[in-house]
């Protein structure tokens, strides 16, 4: 695996030197003029484009990649400062620098170079396979012919493009700027414009796994992440189990109207999460209704009894108390989440084939075995890697999380709160809260790198077995 | 007889788990109908009934409540999302599943791991993106975030256009066919069920998000906002008292239009996602 990849950019660079080696002086022209190659071979449209394109990277370097990355390295020196003038009653402010822009900008400058090269790489390749075409004596295609082309042969180039320019804009330059934060000091009290922020190597990485009186983030760190990983086990196979027994339970021969209870678990998911969510947080509230209700017919005296109630509270902390959060938060997960299982569940189970289950039957399996040697084995392998996505989407389940604890969960642990952490955070909401309400988007960073690594390890796992599995065409 | 109280017994818990599914929903639609604008702590069900809530919602606009705008706005915002996303999506999903070329399992895989990358970490580089592009506070802001990164989600589309038949495209090309005619004249009318999925799950997404609506369309000027942080806002500490009832009116009423576009693209979600994978 590694081998072939380290093959690959080997040929990669090698093309290359052969087309600078064994190129005319055409194919040598366009290091330095990208279109020489297209004018010498009639191209002219062609080489119209890349002397433009060249013309405007040239451009974009000197006007606005050089003056970024120069200060780069510092990311700024120059300190906003404000004079103000009592004569005119203005304020003068003085030609800062703004650190943070002087990173993104930066990044985009070394993405546009790095995406530079990759076409001027490419650019001498094509010229010298024109230049070979033409040796030997072949057609070379006019700019009509190309552009047909993009339509036919080359129609995925024209259609991956946009959704590509998206995605940078959206995910990798995102990324990328993160990456780069989780290496400064940009928190509270350096915030541009006012402030300035500068590299500090790997200090944010080593904070995060500090405990000290006055840095508790590896604390927090540990108790979250073990929180998270639970939780996504816990929501993952709850909902997935309670799934499959609802779908198998309405799906019977036996249930009369089986559409018509389908339809009542399908209501309450139809309701957009946030409003359920922020409505169920009141209903458990603890002055709120279930609480009422509880200490009405005696519920709340008897878990008080057996010590499942703090006994100084006159309500249950169904939302307050961090051990009964994490029950709840579990428990209306699975209220929202089974009913999704169900529908999907009940599609899969449509398709397991009958005979199997009818000569098991025969052979005196009881439903029980049907169930954990036939129906499980089935589900598992149809529905095997969505389980894994959902496990991944679990781990960074916000809305569930947020919306049933923010402004109602405090926590008491004055070393998670020290790292403005709570019990019920996953690291998400950790992280949320971090850059949201604490400006710490150092430490955002570094929590970041750390849930993209692990959710890239969990789908990693899975799709490359499906992906490099090609069974694509088998089936066709 | 045993089959008779197996048969009871079975209907009354489906009947119990039906009304533990139920009880939020109905507690959401009688509170709206309440004569009170609080939180009723301690009836479920309201003393007084009226309209009120819904009046004060259509009719009766203050400084909190901007429902007209917010339904609008997100309608405008998802229509633009929904065009985008799914253009974005059929794209990929067909470059991924019909054509050819060096480099696409790489991309694929690439780009699996990349949607993996939750948006709530990418957030604030995006929210600075996007104001030095000058767009925060604007529309275009959030139909650009919502839509943007959508080719990304091509997976499930693309596991339904692996099960239209190879033959087919083989035969138009056969006849002449360009690439961009056997996507425009077969594989699309083709894909009728994944693309009315794609169409709906896409225009759901500003309807339910409020992560990213908060912090892009944060002037606080609340005609600006999107009806999911305005629901939101209600539920401040300040504001619940007299806004929950209102609140609940509100989630109704977007409700009922999310909750039909919902159950009509559950069927094809789970054509899609069986059909994908049962067949390879």
């Amino acid at each position: 695996m590694m081998k072939k990849i380290l093959n690959s950019i080997g040929n990669y660079f090698k093309e290359f030197g052969t087309a600078v080696a064994k190129g005319d002086i055409w194919v040598k022209l366009s290091l330095i003029w990208m279109g020489a190659g297209y004018i010498a071979r009639k191209q002219i449209i062609n080489g119209i484009i890349m002397t433009l394109l060249e013309a405007v990277f040239t451009i974009m370097c000197v006007g606005y990649a050089a003056p970024n990355l120069a200060k780069f390295g510092t990311l700024g020196t120059v300190q906003f400062e404000q004079v103000f003038d009592p004569l005119t009653l203005t304020s003068t402010v003085n030609d800062y620098d703004n650190s943070f822009l002087i990173l993104l900008n930066s990044i985009i400058s070394l993405f546009l170079i790095v995406v530079f090269v990759i076409v001027y790489i490419a650019n001498v390749k094509t010229v010298y396979r024109l230049q070979q075409t033409k040796e030997n004596g072949r057609h070379i295609n006019n700019f009509r012919e190309d552009i047909r082309a993009l339509f036919n042969e080359k129609f995925h180039i024209t259609l991956l493009t946009l959704p590509c320019i998206g995605v940078v804009l959206m995910n990798i330059l995102p990324i990328l700027v993160l990456i780069a934060v989780a290496f400064t000091n940009y928190d509270q009290q350096h915030m541009p414009p006012s402030a300035l922020f500068t590299w500090v190597g790997f200090k944010n990485f080593k904070s995060l796994f500090t405990n000290s009186t006055t840095i508790t983030f590896g604390y927090s760190f540990g108790k979250i992440l073990i929180w998270t990983l639970e939780w996504a086990v816990l929501a993952t196979f709850t909902t997935y189990i309670g799934g499959i027994l609802l779908a198998k339970f309405i799906n019977n021969k036996a249930t009369k109207w089986p559409k018509f209870w389908r339809t009542l678990f399908i209501i309450a998911i139809a309701v957009p999460q946030f409003v359920t969510l922020l409505l169920v947080r009141n209903f458990f509230a603890d002055s709120g209704i279930v609480n009422t209700i509880c200490a009405n017919i005696g519920l709340t005296d008897f878990l008080k009894k057996i010590g499942l109630v703090a006994s100084h509270l006159t309500y249950i902390p169904f939302l307050t108390d961090p051990n009964w959060a994490k029950i709840m938060i579990v428990l209306i997960n699975i209220w929202v989440g089974v009913p999704y299982q169900m529908l999907i569940a009940t599609g899969v189970l449509m398709n397991i084939p009958e005979d199997q289950i009818e000569s098991a039957r025969i052979d005196g399996a009881n439903s029980f075995q049907i169930f954990a040697k036939i129906t499980m084995p089935y589900m598992l392998f149809v529905t095997g890697p969505a389980l894994i996505t959902d496990f991944v989407k679990n781990i960074n389940n916000f809305n569930v999380i947020y919306l049933l604890t923010q402004d109602v969960f405090v926590t008491s642990d004055q070393m998670l709160a020290n790292s403005n952490a709570k019990e019920v955070d996953l690291l998400v909401t950790w992280l949320f809260r971090l850059t949201n309400e604490y400006y710490n988007y150092k430490m955002a960073s570094v929590i970041g790198i750390f849930v993209f690594i692990i959710c890239a390890a969990f789908t990693l796992i899975t799709f490359t077995r499906t992906i490099k599995g090609d069974k694509e065409d088998q089936f066709r | 007889m045993k089959k008779q109280v197996r048969f009871v017994l079975r209907h009354v818990v489906l009947l119990l788990l039906a009304v533990i599914w139920l009880v939020p929903i109905v507690w959401l639609v009688v509170t709206s109908f309440s004569g009170y604008k609080g939180i009723n702590t301690a009836h479920f069900f309201p003393q007084t009934w009226s309209l009120d809530n819904y009046i004060t919602l259509f009719l009766k606009p203050d400084s909190v409540v901007q429902y007209q705008a917010w339904f609008t706005n997100t309608l405008v915002i998802a229509i633009f999302t929904c065009i985008i996303s799914t253009v974005l999506v059929l794209m990929v999903a067909y470059t991924m599943s019909c054509l050819r070329f060096k480099g696409r399992k790489g991309l694929m895989s690439f780009s699996i791991i990349l949607n993996m990358f939750p948006g709530v970490l990418s957030m604030i580089a995006v929210y600075f993106i996007l104001k030095s592009l000058g767009l925060t506070n604007s529309h275009v802001g959030m139909i650009i975030v919502y839509s943007a990164g959508a080719g990304l989600g091509f997976l499930i589309a693309k596991g339904f256009m692996d099960t239209i038949s190879v033959s087919l495209r083989e035969a138009a090309r056969l006849e002449g066919a360009s690439e961009a005619q056997i996507f425009w004249k077969i594989v699309i009318p083709l894909s009728k069920p994944i693309i009315v999925y794609t169409v709906i799950s896409s225009f759901l997404v500003p309807w339910g998000d409020f992560v990213f609506a908060k912090l892009i369309l944060n002037s606080g000027i609340s005609s600006d906002w999107t009806v999911a942080i305005g629901l939101y806002n209600m539920l401040n500490k300040s504001l619940i008292n007299k806004y929950f009832s209102i609140f609940c009116a509100g989630g109704v009423v977007v409700s009922i239009p999310i909750s039909i576009l919902f159950v009509i693209m559950q069927k094809f979600y789970v054509e899609g996602i069986t059909g994908g994978s049962v067949k390879g």
